[in-house]
């Protein structure tokens, strides 16, 4: 009953993207375009399973999913830490919440200049890119949701004899991790968008730097492919995020 | 044991919205004692708990635990809330073993004390269930057994069977009492029943309110190891029950809107 239950939720959740390529494949066919500018999913799709078996291809898939992943990790470790420490001593967060201020409305994409010229033009500048973008909602969500969490909670730690900053880790910021995921969710996206973006300004390899290419050869059927390719990424990343938040939020009573 | 000393509390919530909760509370409590704090909704029985758990600081006067100024939490007095304050993320077990592990308790000790604590209260089958799959009165259990794991000498106890139907809430107190009387800790009880307090209490001290200041203490001379079924019978029992009645409905009709 359940499994019967899943599927046809699944199945109408796949309704939307279906119509979604049926738009495509109708703007394709409607003349509207010419044929060799935008090709038809169906073209884009057969050259996209075609290039699954390319090793050049994975290869620069898998140097997008490494950026896109480390700096995702690295943003997630120092939000998750900045914000908590901020909701631990008011001193830090008097010097936080100015910095980020100020800074978390800034279009990280403008400091990509710059951080090509300090980092290079390799991995390190992208996953830079990538950790400035993504940390600040991880960093909000988790001073929200560590300020709102139930003092009771923490004092029942603190009447155990568990000191202050342990009582941070191991009861603030577990009670607070339905409103950090939420945040590292979103930073997920960004993390997908920004790695691309940066790839395709300035990279040699990668999704983006694919697409670039595809484009200034007026390849048009690849340079959709490397579109479908971060989005299969990003489902991929998703399913696995969701696989790790149920295992944090089980027991939590919003979870089923 | 506890000696509250002239405390005072007073919320700032606003220039215009103060509001002193309690005033110039002066208490001593004996090793052992159980002793239980009426009083009507807002009188400051809570907060008092508090000051007493160092969980919150009075504006005036102190706490002595054993003649040693309260600085903060510790372990030396469990708090058991009125809202259990279970870790969600944990299970039963987890709860229970949470503060023997982190005071570096090994794990098979601590995993020994804490089954051991479950079987009291009467929840081993339930270790491996999370607070969301408990009813109420199997957490408020949980509550109790993961405080009484880490040995405080004191506990504070703030209405703790408030939330509970009458049946469980005196199968409760028969709980309560049975384990209390193992080891005869020091007891501070917030409670809204006159009949909770008398039946469990050595002394029953009365609060009044706006702002909270100690009305009357009253000493209950029952005998112990007492029995629901035989106090109930008790011609003492049930005067005690009927004076403090008298006295908290007085208080409460005293008590501004
Ligand atoms: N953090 C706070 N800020 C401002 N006022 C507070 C705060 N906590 C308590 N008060 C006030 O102090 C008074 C006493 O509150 P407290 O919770 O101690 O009452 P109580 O006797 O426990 O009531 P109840 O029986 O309803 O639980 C109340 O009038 C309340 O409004
Ligand atoms: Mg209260």
């Amino acid at each position: 009953m359940n499994a019967v239950r899943q599927w046809s939720e699944r199945l109408i959740g796949a309704v939307p993207i279906i119509g979604l390529l049926a738009l495509w494949q109708a703007i394709a066919m409607s003349g509207l375009a010419p044929p060799a500018l935008l090709p038809t999913p169906g073209v884009v799709f057969a050259r996209f399973f075609q290039q699954l078996g390319s090793p050049a291809f994975l290869d620069h898939a898998a140097v997008t999913l490494y950026r896109l992943f480390a700096g995702f990790m690295i943003a997630v470790v120092m939000g998750v830490t900045l914000g908590i420490a901020a909701v631990g001593s008011r001193a830090f967060a008097a010097i936080v919440t100015p910095v980020v201020r100020v800074l978390a409305p800034v279009p990280k994409i403008a400091l990509y200049p710059a951080l090509t010229l300090t980092l290079g033009y390799d991995d390190a500048s992208k996953i830079a890119l990538v950790i400035a973008d993504a940390m600040f909602p991880i960093l909000l969500a988790t001073y929200q949701g560590a300020s709102a969490v139930e003092p009771k909670l923490a004092w029942s730690a603190r009447a155990a004899g568990v000191s202050p900053v342990r009582t941070l880790f191991t009861v603030v910021l577990p009670a607070a991790m339905p409103s950090v995921l939420t945040g590292a969710r979103i930073g997920l996206i960004i993390s997908c968008i920004v790695v691309f973006l940066a790839e395709m300004i300035t990279s040699t390899d990668g999704l983006g730097h694919l697409l670039m290419r595809a484009a200034r050869n007026f390849q048009t059927v690849d340079m959709f492919v490397p579109l479908i390719a971060i989005s299969m990424l990003g489902l991929m990343l998703n399913a696995l995020f969701n696989l790790v938040r149920r295992r944090l939020l089980r027991g939590f009573p919003e979870e089923k | 044991m506890i000696a509250i000393e002239g405390v005072s509390k007073r919320f700032d919530a606003a220039r215009d919205r103060r509001h002193l909760a309690l005033n110039d509370v002066t208490l001593s409590v004996a090793e052992g004692e159980f002793v239980s704090i009426l009083g009507p909704s807002g009188c400051g029985k809570s907060t008092l708990l508090y000051i007493v758990g160092g969980f919150v600081e009075p504006t005036a006067g102190r706490v002595l635990v054993k003649d040693v100024p309260v600085r903060g939490p510790g372990p030396d007095r469990g708090p058991v809330f009125q809202e259990f304050a279970l870790f969600p993320w944990k299970t039963v077990l987890g709860n229970v073993m949470y503060g023997l592990q982190q005071g570096g308790v090994p794990r098979a000790e601590a995993l020994a004390r804490s089954r051991e604590l479950l079987t009291m209260v009467r929840l081993s089958a339930y270790e491996n269930f999370y607070p969301k799959e408990l009813s109420g009165g199997m957490k408020q259990r949980v509550a109790i057994a993961r405080t009484l794991a880490y040995r405080p000498n004191i506990l504070l106890m703030d209405e703790p069977f408030g939330a509970l139907d009458a049946h469980t809430r005196t199968g409760l107190q028969n709980d309560l009492l049975h384990i209390w009387d193992k080891d005869r800790k020091t007891v501070l009880f917030v409670t809204h029943s006159v009949e909770e307090a008398v039946f469990l209490s050595d002394r029953v001290v009365m609060m009044s309110s706006a702002p909270g200041r100690i009305k009357q203490i009253f000493d209950i001379d029952l005998p112990r190891p007492r029995s629901r079924a035989e106090l109930l019978l008790d011609r003492r029992f049930q005067d005690y029950v009927v004076e403090i009645e008298k006295m908290f409905d007085d208080t409460a009709q005293q008590a501004p809107a």
